[in-house]
């Protein structure tokens, strides 16, 4: 081997060696760049031994040139090493000294609610809804005609004790059911009828269970053949609905002035399931709507022919079944709109 | 109403336990609320007789008695003011147990050894007296047990019934009940009357002058009677019903009230002047004392029970003091009548006087029956007062009812109910309800008793015949027909699109009540006596005494309680109704309204947002945004003079040239008057007006194909130009280009000068068929710069412009 070539071998080895001492000593990604820069530079070290190359004997050219070759990706591997650990240290180093409380709450545009009787009074129209029936609405001042007479329950009667009222003059009231609705709509239109009747009631009568104003949903459903059979079904698939799958309803024989047969609907109690606990005074059940086969008197009254078509009505207390749903044992927290209560909804 | 399980079971042979008999009846319409033992806990309680009765040395009221149970004697320290020898009474010898668990034991009261007690009703807890000790019949034997001798293993049914079944306001009533639910046999009451020689009619007489509201009055008499305390199964049997015994007398009509239904009413016979009754209306003017002691002035609408001078009771209400029966009465009247039920319902309601009798005369009392009550109650007087029954009946019935007759088709109940019951279970349930039946081909016929005046049609025997069947056994199916269209009324729909956003804007829905104090109103600018205010004839209290005329004084309550529990931010909107008087006799105008109060921090404190407190922006940002959730355009505002509004901080909101409603900030009056003392801001706009404008059409317009060129501007201007008429006068510039103008920046202070502020807007020049040049931008802009100095006069500072 010449002379010379084993110098240009023995520089090629130092300037390597030299290389790799410079990058273990260097410690931060900035000093692995400088390194890189020092070797691989425009004026680095090895890039000018290789630019060098044409100068050197033809002969030597190869051997030296793959002995610089090698050193260059030998030490361009160990820097990309160096660099990728060193980078990735530095990365941890920062993420550690930047550490971000994950814990602390995410921003958040401000939530408002909708109070609980409107999400249940929602829910229910909903379910109705879906078998069927549409939703219409009536005045909250309402005649005495519609809100009694029609509904046979004639002046003087005793079943008018079932409902205190508030008279604003001879002949007007405050609705004390949304049943005039019933009323209106049948006057209106033409069997087949399935409509459900949201909205405020009044009764003169207040305490823990009683407000003054509550809110109702009846329902009335009047064609060739309707029977309580179906009214049983329709009740059943609401209570499964709102209750959950599991829920059970049972009919009892009652007196209302407007339906025969008539009937009150429990339903079974889902905090014990039947057992017997304090919501529902250990009977297993819990009230939750009047209903019945709307009373032929009622039918001919708004002109249909209750030899033609029959029906069945029901109603229920928005708020009496919003306190059964959500637990709320005292009806008036629904009109004092405490904000901590609004805010459980 | 209470019912007594011994007592029921005299008229239906029934060996169900009460809690079964009950769930029985509860599954058939009579509900029961509750099933409860007459006495708990009571053990060896016996009868005592006082033998003797000393003073206690220790001085009144004490007493020093003796007791004895037939074979033992006991010496007993009381206090009851009602000891005597020879009477016989509760006593609870040591070892004996009272209610509560409390056991008896030999004591020491006042130096003196007491062997046992002399009991109370309310030691015993079986009524409520606990001044004196329970005194018994003198037939009762010492040493007998109490339990059984008053009868005490009972349980009484606390029963509800409801208003179309009067019958079952009594004992006979539910027994019949019981016997159709079960199939026990009913046992009618056995009433036999041992007449006297005396002829009733030569002591009395009745004539009705009034029979179109009494149909029917009948009286027997009762001579020979003695007026004293009641025996102790009589006085027991209405004490577990919640009854007071009184005496004998009273007691009997009581009873026989209970057992029953049917009210009845004994005069003094030596008070009725010219031994007569006379039922008549009230003469005008009239005035009558009842047995309450309350001086009734009365109507020629009421109808009254009087004598040949002078009313002497309310008829089926109460009777008069002038022939109450005192412990001087030897002769009695008894009065079995029924009188027209809507005639005692207007009386009782006008005099505001609601009695037992009231209550089942204007739900119905048996017309028929009314003889058995009678004449089960005159032998009860002679039988307990030692009287005779004259005899005869004095009856006055011209024209007795004939019975109602219900035709019923089996394939009726099919229809109504979905199911029926075979043609023999349906006879035999109705049987056994006590209704006759007669079988035709097709048909029923069904002859209603007098005591079952509720079943009137058809259905009704549907009812009767499907509620002892079973309500559990009606199937479930679903109504059949065609489908119907059931899509959310529009305005519905729209309200809840609303809520959806005001909660996702972080307001609470409240709901507050309709009815509100008048005196929040005036600050409202209506007075309370205002023809428009619909007022409640017959509030339950002056502060719910009117139909809100606006959400406001509702929800500004609420907000006020919120800031008291101190949760000081309150952001709360109400959709609901507000209310106007329309015209006489007609019902009231009804417009559905959205109510919003605003005060405190604009968002909850938290770590990111800022401590801002809501300003009229919040408030104004809210009224927007309803008004583009519902689709309905711009808003545009218009000074507004309202009470309640600050000075020059209150607009109405108009859009598309209607006035929709008003907000602004709360005077600080009015604030100070709900306690607040943190800015208030409120708002109402009426739903109704908005929904009434023309929406806007929902249609696509093409994206923009070619880039437009965006400039930004500095307007300066007078504070008092408002901003509105900047924008009006940029938009209004005559160019199809102008797409966009935005206001980006507000800025008053020391740059601008005093007095001045500076607008900075950002306005989008766009065409739709190219890429505008340079050129073309710079003289419209110009033109926009020309038309706000020459307009308004304003200065234009820092130009500038970049492409988009």
């Amino acid at each position: 081997m010449p002379l010379e070539l084993t110098m240009q071998d023995k520089r090629v080895r130092e300037i390597l060696r030299g290389a790799h001492d410079d990058l273990a000593r260097a410690q931060t990604s900035q000093e692995l760049e400088q390194v890189r820069l020092k070797y691989l530079g425009k004026k680095g070290i090895l890039s000018q031994l290789l630019r060098s190359m044409p100068s050197l004997p033809p002969a030597d050219r190869p051997v030296v040139g793959r002995e610089a070759n090698a050193a260059k990706d030998e030490f361009e591997a160990e820097l990309a090493r160096r660099l990728a650990a060193t980078k990735a240290e530095e990365r941890r180093a920062r993420l550690a000294a930047e550490r971000i409380d994950l814990t602390l709450p995410g921003r958040r545009a401000p939530q408002g609610s909708l109070h609980p009787l409107t999400r249940v009074l929602d829910e229910i129209i909903e379910v109705f809804q879906g078998l069927g029936f549409a939703v219409a609405e009536g005045p909250e001042v309402e005649s005495d005609y519609f809100n009694f007479e029609a509904l046979n329950i004639p002046k003087d009667h005793p079943a008018r004790d079932m409902q205190d009222t508030f008279y604003v003059a001879d002949e007007v009231l405050l609705r004390t059911h949304t049943s005039p609705v019933q009323i209106r709509t049948m006057a209106r239109q033409k069997p087949p009828v399935r409509i459900i009747a949201p909205g405020k009631v009044y009764r003169r009568d207040a305490d823990i269970t009683h407000s003054l104003m509550f809110h109702q949903v009846e329902g009335l459903a009047v064609d060739r053949d309707i029977s309580m059979a179906d009214l049983k079904g329709t009740l059943e698939c609401f209570a499964r609905e709102l209750f959950g799958p599991e829920s059970r309803i049972r009919f009892r024989p009652s007196f209302f002035p407007f339906t025969e047969p008539s009937a009150e609907v429990d339903v079974l109690c889902f905090l014990c399931r039947g057992e017997g606990c304090r919501v529902c005074k250990a009977s297993g059940w819990l009230e939750i709507l009047g209903s019945g086969m709307v009373h032929p008197q009622v039918l001919r009254t708004v002109g249909y022919d209750p030899e033609e078509v029959t029906g069945f009505a029901f109603g229920m207390g928005v708020e009496r079944i919003a306190m059964l749903k959500y637990g709320i044992d005292d009806i008036r927290l629904f009109f004092e709109n405490d904000l901590r209560f609004l805010a459980q909804f | 109403m209470k019912i007594s399980y011994r007592w029921l079971r005299e008229f239906v042979e029934t060996g169900l336990p009460p809690q079964e008999v009950a769930d029985r009846l509860t599954m058939a319409g009579i509900e029961v609320a509750g099933v409860a033992p007459v006495v708990t806990g009571l053990e060896g309680v016996v009868v005592g007789e006082l033998t003797g009765v000393t003073p206690h040395p220790a001085g009144a009221p004490l007493t020093l008695c003796q007791v004895s149970t037939g074979r033992e004697r006991f010496s007993v320290v009381s206090g009851a003011p009602n000891v005597r020898p020879g009477v016989r009474a509760a006593f609870a010898p040591p070892g004996a147990r009272l209610p509560g668990g409390r056991r008896v034991e030999m004591a020491v009261i006042k130096g003196s050894a007491s062997q046992g007690m002399l009991c109370s009703e309310a030691e015993l807890g079986i009524g409520e007296d606990a001044g004196s000790i329970l005194q018994l019949s003198e037939d009762a034997e010492p040493g007998a047990d109490l339990v059984a001798y008053l009868g005490l293993e009972d349980s009484i049914l606390e029963v509800e019934i409801t208003p179309n079944r009067p019958d079952c306001l009594s004992v006979v009533g539910v027994a019949r009940e019981v016997a159709a639910l079960t199939g026990a046999p009913f046992r009618s009451p056995l009433i036999a009357v041992k007449e006297g020689d005396q002829e009733a009619a030569a002591l009395a007489t009745v004539s009705v002058e009034a029979p179109d509201l009494c149909p029917r009055y009948a009286a027997r008499l009762i001579t020979g009677l003695r007026v004293g305390p009641s025996p102790s199964w009589l006085a027991q049997r209405l004490r577990s019903v919640g009854l007071r015994p009184i005496n004998n007398l009273v007691d009997v009509t009581n009873y026989v009230l209970w057992e029953f239904g049917h009210p009845l009413h004994a005069f003094d016979h030596e008070a009725l002047t010219g031994g007569r009754i006379v039922v008549r209306r009230a003469r005008p003017g009239e005035v009558l004392v009842t047995l309450d002691g309350q001086s009734r002035s009365l109507t020629e609408a009421m109808l009254v029970i009087a004598d040949a001078q002078r009313a002497v009771g309310l008829a089926g209400v109460m009777g008069g003091v002038n022939t109450e029966v005192t412990a001087a009465t030897r002769t009695v009247l008894l009065e079995s009548a029924y009188f027209l039920p809507v005639s005692i319902r207007r009386t009782a309601k006008a005099l505001g006087l609601k009695t037992e009798a009231s209550y089942r005369f204007e739900r119905g009392a048996d017309i028929e029956g009314l003889r058995d009550a009678l004449d089960r109650a005159a032998q009860l007087l002679a039988d307990l007062g030692g009287g005779v029954v004259a005899r005869g009946v004095l009856d006055v019935y011209p024209h007795p009812r004939p019975p109602a007759r219900v035709s019923l088709r089996l394939d009726r109940i099919q229809r109504v109910a979905g199911v029926s019951p075979p043609r023999p279970a349906v006879i035999q349930i109705l049987k056994a309800l006590g209704l006759p039946v007669e079988e035709q081909a097709e048909r029923l016929e069904v002859v209603v008793p007098s005591h079952r005046r509720d079943l009137a049609i058809e259905d009704d025997l549907v009812e009767e015949v499907i509620r002892v069947w079973g309500y559990d056994r009606i199937p479930s199916t679903l109504p059949a027909g065609p489908l119907l269209l059931t899509r959310r009324p529009h305005h519905l729909a729209l309200e809840a699109a609303v809520r959806q956003a005001l909660a996702g804007r972080g307001l609470r829905e409240a709901i507050t009540y309709s009815l509100i104090n008048p005196a929040y109103l005036p600050p409202f600018g209506v007075e309370a006596s205002d023809p428009r205010v619909v007022a409640l004839r017959n509030p339950l209290s002056g502060d719910r005494s009117v139909l809100r005329p606006t959400l406001l004084p509702g929800l500004l309550e609420v907000l006020a309680g919120n800031v008291r529990r101190q949760l000081a931010d309150v952001q709360l909107f109400e959709i609901g109704r507000v209310f106007e008087v329309q015209g006489p006799g007609e019902l009231a105008r009804e417009e559905t309204r959205l109510g919003v109060v605003l005060t405190g921090l604009r968002a909850p404190r938290s770590w990111h947002a800022g401590k801002d407190r809501v300003d009229l922006f919040d408030l104004k940002g809210v009224v927007e945004t309803v008004v583009e959730v519902l689709g309905r355009g711009e808003v545009g505002v218009e000074e507004a003079d309202l009470p309640y509004l600050e000075e020059g901080r209150g607009v109405f909101a108009v859009v598309e040239g209607a006035r929709v409603g008003a907000f602004g900030e709360l005077t600080p009056r009015l604030a100070e008057a709900f306690d607040l003392s943190a800015p208030v801001y409120v708002g109402e706009l009426s739903l109704d007006r908005l929904e009434a404008l023309p929406p806007r059409p929902t249609r696509h317009r093409p994206l923009p194909r070619f880039p437009g060129v965006s400039r930004d501007l500095a307007v300066v201007l007078p504070a008092g130009v408002p901003t509105a008429e900047v924008s009006r006068v940029i938009r209004e510039t005559k160019s199809p280009w102008i797409r966009q103008v935005q206001l980006f920046d507000v800025y008053a202070g020391e740059q601008v000068g005093p007095g001045l502020r500076s607008l900075a807007y950002s306005i989008l020049y766009q065409a739709e068929d190219r890429t505008l040049t340079d050129a073309e931008v710079n003289a419209v802009h110009a033109e926009v710069i020309g038309r706000l100095r020459g307009l308004l006069g304003a200065e234009i500072r820092g130009l500038e412009g970049e492409e988009r």
